[in-house]
């Protein structure tokens, strides 16, 4: 089973876009199912009704919005990247829009889909306006003119509560059931129908407008994305190759003081000695992994200046200016792997 | 599990493909929703027609709308159709091709939909239980109209104090459920014609100018589909670089100090790890980032792609797409001329 799971994450992860649309489609059916094991339990007192349903239309929500936000990754990556100083990249506003937008967008749909379930279901609305039913049109209209209002409301409010309820002489209870639920399920499906024009109007209007700007903000929020996972996975490689260098050390310090006959076993810092022992075989792949970055004050000037000061997007002056190598009038195209290929076989 | 990854890979093969198998996907949802859906008619009189013809038409407009959004291919339409000439000509032909196969496949989950509704019968006799003619029922002889039109609209409610266990009720819903699924069946059975019709006697027209857009449109998708994949690697390799970039220019930086600082000449940390540009400038890196290394030129190359895509024409003259491409034709020139060859 766990060779089942690594391939469905895998074909999920093929694709940044197939994964976050994954992750979403998840949390609405996470949405869809809390709800329906979610025991609702309407309170049928005047006053507390209208504040239990709104609390359960509107808190949930909440919480799977920011449930949304936090369970994605890329706010970190927005929050970084918001916050940083300058240095020698410039930082662009369009980007940051961008990644904020689509983590937005993702993290709305829990959301939608508990309030439109609870709007369709309809328990909720009922408990919140049972005592804003028209009772002269639907009920015994002659005998509602006669209670007093505290009355009236009391009596109503126990509407959702079949067990208690005791006003079948002015208004049948199914009757104000129906009626209240009929509304509530209209309500649902009109927002369910507008929440999918505007995801449609925004998604088709958009190539319209923006299209070149929208295709940069795309390349670079993925790319942001992608040389940070690059960093990490570039300092974690060098951590190792370190700590596998500093235990070497150790151990060949150790080693030296003991041939020595050094008993108060100073095993002190290396580099003097280190010509003297001759280093095992793995030990030169490691210290190129070092790249040459072999103590802390260094690594921490590094992981700081990562931060403060971004190098420039513009990978080394020594590749060929951009006029050169026929890309004439900024080439349409780049070359396809396949081309590149003929290129060889000449 | 290796079923499982046929039966994706047969999907994702083509655009159609993917496309049929998101409607499909999209129709037993519909279904599900159908029979999950708690229906609730309000058995008063002026509400019953709103909320039944409501529930007819509101979540097909929906599920359309879905449908829209779920498949691909209608943003790869719209920008197809909004983008500048440039090189490539626009033929309106494909676009129409695009937009008559994404609204038909939009228009599945809405009609399945529909029929069900009208096959179940109780949207058709909540919305309609108080249009029927009472004169067509003898039980309603010796009652009031007003009294008349309330029983009619407590017809759908079953459990309702008015009408339980009334015979009226029950012929008067029965005619209504019946007159529904005689129009459901209609429906369906006309679709059914109407689509096989369609689709025998389409090759009698014009089967070659269908069967280029067919190819075009579907060029267009996979076009789309593999840029942003290169862009991806693209994205990937620039990162990889500039990281390792930036860890060889700190350790420059170091060596640069420790020759200023180091009296007896020797760099502390021997010249094992060799001279950056040489590290990464590995064949294969730099194949892949094809000359582009600065964040103008990206955003050049993004800004080029929009608004002007290259022409349709991989033997094109030289100087558009890279030296060595204009003597080097393989393949067919892929204008729209569909039956010239070009020799190598």
């Amino acid at each position: 089973t766990m060779d089942k799971f690594r391939m469905i994450f895998q074909f999920l992860q093929s694709n940044q876009e197939s994964f976050m649309n994954g992750i979403c489609g998840i949390m609405a059916l996470a949405s869809a199912q809390m709800y329906s094991a979610f025991d609702f339990n309407c309170p049928c007192l005047p006053g507390y009704n209208a504040a239990y349903s709104a609390g359960i239309l509107l808190a949930p929500p909440l919480v799977l919005f920011l449930l949304g936000l936090v369970m994605n990754n890329n706010v970190s990556m927005l929050a970084e990247e918001w916050k940083r100083p300058p240095g020698r990249r410039a930082k662009d506003p369009a980007v940051l829009r961008y990644m904020f937008c689509s983590m937005a967008q993702r993290a709305l749909i829990a959301p939608v889909v508990w309030v439109a379930v609870t709007l369709l279901d309809g328990k909720c609305f009922l408990c919140a306006f049972c005592t804003a039913v028209p009772v002269t049109a639907l009920g015994n209209g002659s005998l509602a003119p006669g209670l007093p209002a505290p009355e009236l409301a009391r009596l109503l409010a126990r509407v959702p509560c079949p067990e208690i309820y005791d006003g079948d002489w002015l208004l049948a209870r199914e009757v104000a059931v129906r009626y209240l639920r009929c509304i509530s399920q209209a309500l649902g499906w009109s927002f369910v129908l507008l929440t999918t024009l505007l995801a449609f109007v925004v998604r088709s209007v958009r190539p319209c407008f923006t299209q070149a700007a929208f295709l940069k903000s795309k390349y670079w929020s993925h790319y942001i994305d992608i040389e940070r996972k690059l960093f990490d996975e570039t300092c974690t490689e060098h951590a190792k190759a370190f700590a596998k260098v500093c235990i070497q050390q150790f151990f060949e310090a150790m080693n030296h003081d003991l041939e020595l006959g050094h008993t108060h076993g100073t095993l002190a810092t290396a580099p003097a000695s280190a010509a003297a022992p001759i280093p095992p075989d793995g030990a030169e792949e490691e210290r190129e992994k070092l790249r040459g970055i072999t103590d802390q004050g260094t690594m921490n000037r590094l992981l700081t200046s990562w931060h403060k000061c971004k190098p420039p997007l513009q990978l080394g002056r020594e590749e060929p200016p951009l006029m050169g190598n026929g890309w004439a009038g900024g080439g349409p195209r780049p070359p396809r792997k396949e081309v590149a290929t003929y290129f060889s076989k000449v | 599990m290796d079923k499982f990854r046929m039966f994706f890979q047969h999907f994702q093969s083509s655009s159609e493909s993917v496309m049929n198998g998101i409607c499909l996907l999209l129709a037993v949802v519909t279904v599900k929703l159908y029979s999950s859906f708690d229906f609730n008619c309000p058995c008063l009189a002026h509400y019953n027609a709103l909320y039944g013809l409501g529930l007819l038409l509101a979540p097909p407009l929906t599920l359309f709308l879905c449908g829209l959004l779920a498949n691909r291919q209608s943003v790869v339409m719209v920008e197809e159709w909004r983008r500048p000439a440039g090189h490539r000509r626009k033929d309106p032909g494909i676009i129409r091709y695009m937009c008559s196969s994404v609204l038909q496949r939009a228009l599945a989950a809405p009609l399945v939909w529909i029929l069900l509704a009208l096959l179940d019968g109780k949207c058709f006799v909540c919305a309609f239980s108080n249009s029927v003619d009472p004169e067509k029922f003898l039980d309603f002889a010796n009652m009031t109209p007003s009294q008349v039109q309330l029983f009619l609209a407590k017809v759908p409610c079953k459990e309702d104090e008015l009408v339980r266990n009334s015979p009226a009720r029950k012929a008067v819903s029965r005619y209504l459920r019946c007159l529904s699924q005689a129009i459901g069946w209609s429906v369906t059975l006309l679709l059914i014609i109407a689509a096989f019709l369609a689709r025998c006697l389409r090759p009698c027209f014009d089967q070659t100018v269908f069967l280029q857009r067919r190819y075009w449109s579907n060029y267009v998708d996979l076009e789309q589909k593999l840029f942003d994949e290169t862009c991806c690697e693209h994205a990937r390799d620039f990162a990889h670089r500039c990281v390792l970039h930036f860890f060889a220019s700190m350790q420059s930086e170091l060596q640069a100090r420790g020759l200023r600082w180091d009296n007896a000449g020797k760099s502390p940390e021997p010249p094992a790890v060799p001279e950056p540009p040489e590290v990464l400038d590995s064949g294969s890196g730099k194949a892949h980032l094809r000359a582009i290394s600065s964040r103008e030129q990206v955003d050049r190359l993004l800004s080029t792609w929009y608004s002007s895509k290259p022409p349709l024409d991989l033997a094109a003259s030289p100087g558009l797409c890279g030296g060595g491409l204009s003597h080097r034709a393989p393949t067919f020139a892929l204008g729209t001329r569909l039956s010239q060859h070009t020799d190598v």
